[in-house]
């Protein structure tokens, strides 16, 4: 991802980059692989192909520069590429119609004005996981690069190669999805006079 | 008074949503001018106000409650076992 020309490593020198630089971002890769798969194998199988095909290429890294995003993006494409292809799961989103929205009048519209903090707090179970879980593959994954993994605009654009502007659009409706999930979650826990 | 520029406001005159500002901040993509800016902002503007909260405890909610699955212990042994014996081809 980082377009740098093509290094040239010794073999201690990519032991090295593979053990301090990829493998300490493995619990993030394995609970990306395992929320694009929802599948213990899968994530496995994807996370192994990940870092193989990362030792493979590692020419193609250059060292010092943002590993973990570059190990993302092998994985992002691996699951498109492969997983996606052999479990045949179309795509569920239409693009179209998510900026179309975006860029519709009532997009400032309180989707979820019933949903407060404190009924969140009490979602102690599986609650955000589900939600989160429920969401189309897209919106999952900008949910889970920006909030769970903590990655800038910037990276998650390299990552998924959508431009900056797609990136805040699709974070946009996947949060309001994900609050209308929980809002649900929160009326059937018995929340119903839901005014801050 | 004059009321300060708003700092969101983008190159061809376009001025961001409420929600849009508030991404930004939440996101920590917001320059230091536009963060003063929104704070001022939101003392005044009940739905930014009530929406930055609820939004601030969805994202913390996120990063503690769905980071914990453990990775199986055998995986890392099987990658580094599957690089050797490619290395040995």
């Amino acid at each position: 991802m980082e377009e740098a020309p093509k290094q040239s490593y010794s073999d201690q020198e990519k032991n090295d980059i593979f053990n301090n630089e990829f493998l300490p971002h493995i619990k993030s890769m394995y609970n990306f692989g395992f929320r694009l798969t929802f599948d213990q194998d899968d994530a496995k199988d994807l996370v192994q192909d990940t870092y193989l095909k990362a030792y493979r290429f590692i020419e193609s890294f250059q060292k010092g520069t943002n590993a973990k995003a570059w190990l993302f993006r092998i994985l992002k494409n691996s699951f498109i590429n492969d997983y996606r292809k052999k479990t045949k799961e179309p795509s569920k989103v239409d693009y179209q119609e998510v900026e179309t929205y975006y860029n519709s009048e009532d997009v400032d519209r309180q989707i979820t004005p019933d949903l407060r903090v404190e009924s969140l707090k009490d979602m102690i179970g599986d609650e955000i996981s589900n939600a989160l879980n429920s969401l189309d593959v897209d919106f999952r994954t900008v949910i889970i690069l920006c909030d769970l993994e903590g990655f800038k605009y910037e990276e998650m654009a390299k990552i998924l190669d959508i431009p900056i502007g797609t990136v805040r659009s699709r974070l946009h409706r996947a949060r309001n999805l994900l609050k209308e999930k929980l809002s649900e979650y929160a009326k059937s826990m018995g929340y119903k006079n839901t005014e801050l | 008074m004059t009321k300060p520029l708003n700092p969101f406001i983008l190159a061809d005159g376009t001025k961001p949503s409420c929600m849009e500002m508030l991404q930004l901040i939440l996101d920590g993509e917001a320059t230091a001018e536009q963060q003063v800016y929104f704070k001022a902002h939101m003392d005044h503007c009940l739905p930014c106000f009530k929406s930055y909260d609820l939004d601030t405890t969805i994202k913390e909610l996120l990063k503690t409650r769905c980071c914990g699955d453990s990775v199986p212990n055998e995986l890392v042994d099987q990658i580094k076992t599957q690089i050797s014996k490619n290395l040995a081809l």
